[in-house]
């Protein structure tokens, strides 16, 4: 065992004597703010569909959402601290375990995954499910760092250094295609491109990886219809106002409704099942309708904090794994806001992509947190050294 | 840590400089642009956008105007309602018990249960209509229910509903109003915009499926106009009287096609009063009457029912008196005579002869009078009461075919037109929906030289179909110094809160004849009513009262080279009083059967309604009757009040009263009497006072008196405790005859009814088809 058992002993004075844990406070704290808002955004934006219950999931309790997100968000800062806890090197040590169990459970999902809305994305029974996807990005960026750290040097070669990672990739989205999972395949290309470019890869290889990527759109385009009109859809929502371009329109007037200062907290009448997934993908739409355009600036100050903070942790590593995974976990967080965000202001065609520490969902926050935690476990390494 | 050596190298972390300026500055600077151009710039167009769609919009239905008639006694009232609706999505969502909704409700609402049941579960919809138009009490009666039951799955919303608090009285003038509470007939269609008033809007916000918020919904109402009060020139007596009349007369002529009647103001063109046979009650327009329903529900076909019961509502709906056209036959010698004395083309000293019949230039076969035989010599006072054919094809002939027509045109029966081949119309303009036009012959046609056939048929009302109602103005114009007026119903339109919009004054169209003219026209028609000896309309004389008027008898004459079948519009114009004319009054009465056994004519038939309306009529007016001693003596008397008095008391008053009494009982003292007190009865009957007897309570049938002298009804009718009564003529009661009574032969009534009886004249020389 790689990890001080001592340091993990550490663990029960993390809370009552948190300075002592020596991780990073601006980041937890900011982490904490975060979380703390999207819980409440969750439940101003979630009562009204939880009330009238057009699903027939919450039996009429307004409530029903909120507890369940704040029991959730109890669980993931326990992951949080947890994973904070746990020293690099455990993370090193089961990256490529831990991406073989993800391939295991991505390859079970077509097969045994719970069907929602024409695709499988989930695994589990009841609601205790898990999005594979989730757990991919996770595994792609540790196995990632620890292959890049282990070629350190061979990177400019396509055998050693670019081959075997577009290899995985692609057998990853190979299996997110057969769900079909197209916003989780973006986003882990994404992160893994980012992990590349960090890790040295030759800059004409990303022109070439953009280049083949546009040219396939532009494939995807001609032949699947389905595809073409989405782009239609976003470049004139307003086109098909009742069917297809419902929801992205409904978020249009839900965020330009907040004006400067916003109708005030719990005072959006768009949440009142005009907008759909208002609780989820949408969360940030009703935030911008009740806090306005002051509210969401804030919002994406602490996000933009956070990712540069944890920037910071990494760029602070001595350890070129440690670097990069922090860096990675950022990037990918960077990342997810970005797309949520840019979605649902129509900036970027409609996709469902969550919004961290806000959207409604029990194991992605779990899993978000507890990312965040390895954060800070890389930047205890830094300011223990 | 085995491979941890070596931190990242300087090129890595270049690169990654990189990455956190992009993922944590420049993305976010891209987010804020974006953000700030939704927010701020473009705010305004999506707020509206989004309250337009959060916005649900109650158009609540402001309260209809009142229509009064010319005493403001209210004839078309609002009141608030409410309609009562189910919420399935919230009765599926609270649980709620759909079998005890729909019990309740079936219960309150008088609805089947069933439907309701199924209504309730019609998941997805939050509303259904259970009922529309639900008045206060039982609207309390849902309240109370929902209040109890904690129900959250029905509900009410305000609406107001139209009442006719009389019923079917001047259904046909007034109208009605569809559930959408706008006027579809009569007044209430011509006048909807008035009487509707601006909805007002209640705003509330909603959630995307219409039910409201949890707090904080936002709601207004903004009040909407209050719908315009119309005071019309309806008199609701006189239009009792009318439809009184007219209705028994339809029963007792047996009337197969309908009826109609008018009563229009002389002087100014008000209508009175206009009715249409058959009635219909506009509270429940939809519904026909009893025997109709039962020819509805022993049809076939579920199309034949639908059809059947459609032409019915048609058939109910439609206002005879002014969309009716039809060939007025003799009434219009009226407007012959008067064009004929007013261009001098006939003088009331000229002589006419009938030798029977007269040949027409362009007529193979020469035009038959009436009468067999002919008229013989008669003055032209004389030809009119004898309402003589032959005599009026010369009168027509004098006028021409070119004056005739521009007399018309001025009479309002026709507009002449610069296309001398067209067939020419025209209405009078009336303030009422649903009025028809006239037809005439073209100027070319009507005019020729080599045919006057046309204008021969015309001077007695025959070959051109106009209006009824064209057809009183025209009279009115004739008889009140030769004004043309325009007829009208509304007089004043007041806002909601009393304020005078518009006040009518009556409208005079043109002088058509000369005062001078109408006079003369006056007196000549007063003695085809009062003259007892030659009038043809005598059976609409009133003892007491002036009254002028003319018969008609309007052979359909399409129908019979159509069909062979001859069938007869009767009619009868009169107004009164003849000397200074303040109300004319048209009945015409379509298609009576054969079966009666009374003979098919205007005078026989019509005059005499018009006669008892008359009768109603003038006193109400406040025209007091003349009647000499000798008439007087004849008149119909008012039963005493006699319980109480001793009998010698008692036949004092009798024999004062003009009546006669026979006793049952051995007392001293009136204990009861037969007929009642104030109750008019004819003069010399024999009254039954009670001493100390019970009056039997055994039904007595009603004799037949058809046929017999007023005095022989008189008697019979009181030999079974029954008593007579009649409004119109006895100013010849020698020569008269009983020719239809109130209540049919047969029928059985208490002791003590009084019996109307319409009297007409024994001259069987009257019977014709003029």
């Amino acid at each position: 065992m790689q990890y001080d058992s001592a340091r993990l002993a550490d663990f029960s004075v993390l809370n009552t004597r948190g300075k002592k844990a020596g991780f990073d406070q601006p980041f937890f704290t900011l982490v904490l703010i975060l979380l703390g808002f999207g819980v409440v955004m969750v439940l101003s934006a979630s009562f009204p569909r939880a009330y009238y219950d057009p699903g027939h999931v919450t039996g009429g309790s307004a409530t029903y959402y909120f507890i369940r997100q704040l029991i959730f968000a109890l669980l993931g800062v326990g992951a949080m601290l947890l994973c904070a806890a746990l020293p690099m090197g455990f993370y090193r040590r089961y990256a490529l375990p831990f991406m073989a169990f993800t391939l295991v459970l991505l390859a079970l999902v077509p097969l045994i995954g719970v069907r929602a809305n024409g695709s499988r994305r989930w695994l589990g029974v009841g609601s205790l499910t898990v999005q594979p996807s989730e757990l991919a990005k996770l595994a792609v960026i540790l196995l990632f760092s620890r292959m890049i750290q282990q070629r350190r040097g061979q990177m400019r070669s396509f055998r050693r250094g670019i081959l075997p990672f577009s290899l995985i990739l692609a057998l990853i989205v190979g299996l997110l295609v057969l769900e079909p999972h197209f916003s989780a395949s973006i986003i882990i290309l994404a992160v893994g491109a980012a992990m590349l470019f960090m890790g040295g890869v030759p800059l004409g290889w990303f022109l070439a990886a953009i280049g083949s990527a546009a040219a396939a759109i532009g494939v995807l385009l001609v032949f699947f219809p389905y595809a073409s009109s989405r782009i239609m859809i976003w470049r004139d929502p307003f086109s098909s106002p009742s069917d297809e371009g419902y929801q992205i329109v409904q978020s249009l007037y839900t965020i330009g409704s907040g004006g400067l200062g916003g109708v005030g907290l719990g005072g959006s009448r768009q949440k009142y099942l005009y907008l759909p997934e208002e609780h989820n993908d949408f969360i940030f739409s009703v935030l911008c309708e009740e806090l306005g355009f002051l509210g969401a600036a804030l919002v994406l100050l602490l996000f933009s904090l956070l990712i540069l903070r944890g920037f910071q942790i990494a760029l602070h590593q001595r350890d070129c794994f440690s670097f990069l995974v922090t860096a990675g976990l950022t990037t990918l967080l960077a990342l997810q806001v970005f797309l949520n965000v840019a979605v649902v202001t129509n900036l970027l065609p409609c996709t469902g992509i969550s919004l961290p520490f806000f959207s409604y969902g029990g194991t992605a926050l779990i899993l978000q947190l507890a990312q965040m935690g390895i954060i800070l476990s890389a930047s205890r390494d830094v300011l223990e050294g | 840590m085995h491979d941890g050596k070596g931190g990242p190298g300087i090129g890595m972390l270049r690169r990654t400089l990189f990455l956190m300026a992009v993922c944590g500055i420049v993305s976010f600077a891209v987010l804020l642009v974006r953000l700030y151009h939704l927010q701020i710039t473009e705010h305004d167009m999506y707020e509206s956008l989004a309250v337009g769609q959060q916005l649900r919009e109650a158009a609540s239905s402001p309260e209809r105007g009142t229509i009064y008639d010319r005493n403001e006694l209210p004839l078309a009232i609002s009141a608030s309602v409410d309609n009562v609706y189910l919420s399935p999505v919230e009765i599926e969502m609270y649980g709620e018990d759909r079998e005890l909704i729909a019990r309740k409700l079936a219960d309150i609402l008088d609805l089947d249960q069933a439907e309701l049941y199924e209504k309730s579960g019609r998941t997805g919809s939050w509303y259904v209509t259970a009922e529309r138009k639900v008045e206060q009490e039982k609207a309390q009666e849902v309240r109370a229910f929902i209040s109890d039951y904690g129900i959250h799955g029905v509900k009410l919303e305000r609406d107001t509903k139209r009442y006719y608090p009389n019923g079917s009285l001047a259904c046909h003038l007034l109208g009605f109003v569809g559930t959408d509470n706008s006027g579809l007939e009569g007044i209430e269609a011509r006048y909807d915009d008035f009487l509707t008033g601006s909805s007002g809007k209640s705003l509330r916000e909603t959630n995307a499926y219409g039910s409201d918020l949890l707090w904080g919904g936002y709601a207004a109402y903004i009040p909407g106009g209050e719908g315009c009060d119309l005071v019309t020139t309806i008199d609701a007596t006189i239009q009792y009287y009318v439809e009184k009349h007219l209705s028994q007369a339809v029963e007792d002529y047996d009337i197969l096609n309908g009826a109609g009647a008018i009563a229009m103001d002389v002087n100014t063109g008000a209508i009175l009063a206009m009715a249409s046979m058959d009635r219909y009650d506009p509270n429940r327009f939809l519904a026909v009457s009893p025997e109709v329903q039962a020819r509805i529900d022993a049809a076939q076909s579920a199309e034949e029912k639908t059809e059947l019961l459609r032409a019915a509502q048609t058939r109910q709906w439609r206002n005879k008196a002014l969309s009716d056209t039809y060939e007025p036959g003799s009434t219009f010698k009226i407007i012959t005579l008067s064009m004929a004395l007013d261009c001098g083309a006939v003088r009331l000293t000229d002589g006419f002869y009938c030798p029977g019949h007269v040949s027409v230039i362009g007529r193979s076969s020469p035009i038959r009078c009436w009468k067999d035989g002919g008229h013989g010599s008669q003055t032209l006072t004389q030809a009119v009461q004898h309402s003589c054919n032959a005599a009026f094809v010369n009168i027509g002939t004098r006028v021409g075919a070119e004056r005739f027509y521009e007399y018309c045109d001025a009479f309002g029966f026709l507009e002449l037109s610069d296309d001398p081949d067209v067939n020419l119309t025209a209405q009078t303009g009336i303030d009422l929906a649903g009025e028809s036009g006239s037809i005439w012959w073209s100027r070319n046609t009507f005019c020729s030289e080599k045919n006057l056939s046309q204008l021969a048929a015309a001077s007695f009302g025959q070959t051109f179909t106009i209006t009824p109602l064209q057809l009183i103005t025209a009279v009115s114009a004739c008889v009140n110094g030769g004004r043309l007026m325009r007829p009208y119903v509304v007089s004043e339109i007041r806002s909601g809160d009393g304020e005078i919009l518009l006040r009518r004054e009556s409208e005079q169209v043109r002088q058509v004849i000369s005062e001078e003219t109408s006079k003369t026209v006056r007196s000549i028609l007063e003695q085809v009513v009062g003259d007892p000896t030659e009038g043809t309309g005598r059976n609409a004389a009133v003892a007491g009262y002036r009254i002028g008027g003319k018969t008609g008898t309007s052979e359909k004459v399409s129908l019979e080279a159509a069909t062979g079948q001859k069938e007869y519009i009767v009619s009868f114009i009169g107004f009164a009083p003849a000397d200074d004319p303040q109300i004319a009054l048209l009945v015409f009465l379509d298609t009576p059967s054969n079966s009666t056994g009374i003979y098919i004519s205007g005078g026989q038939m019509a005059a005499p309604v018009v006669g008892a309306m008359m009768a109603d009529i003038l006193p109400y007016l406040g025209v007091r009757p003349s009647l000499s001693g000798e008439e007087a003596s004849r008149q119909d008397t008012a039963m005493p009040q006699l319980v109480g008095l001793s009998l010698e008391e008692a036949g004092q008053r009798l024999r004062e009263a003009g009546l006669r009494y026979r006793s049952i009982g051995e007392g001293q003292t009136v204990t009861a009497q037969l007929p009642a007190a104030l109750w008019q009865i004819a003069r010399g009957t024999e009254t039954i006072l009670y001493l100390g007897e019970e009056i039997s309570t055994e039904k007595e049938s009603v004799p037949n008196l058809a046929g017999m002298r007023y005095n022989e009804a008189r008697d019979t009718l009181s030999y079974y405790g029954l008593f007579l009564h009649t409004l119109t003529t006895l100013t010849d009661e020698q020569n008269a005859h009983v020719s239809t009574q109130s209540i049919r032969p047969g029928t059985a009534v208490s002791h003590g009814t009084v019996i109307e009886v319409v009297l007409v004249s024994d001259d069987e020389s009257m019977l014709g088809k003029y």
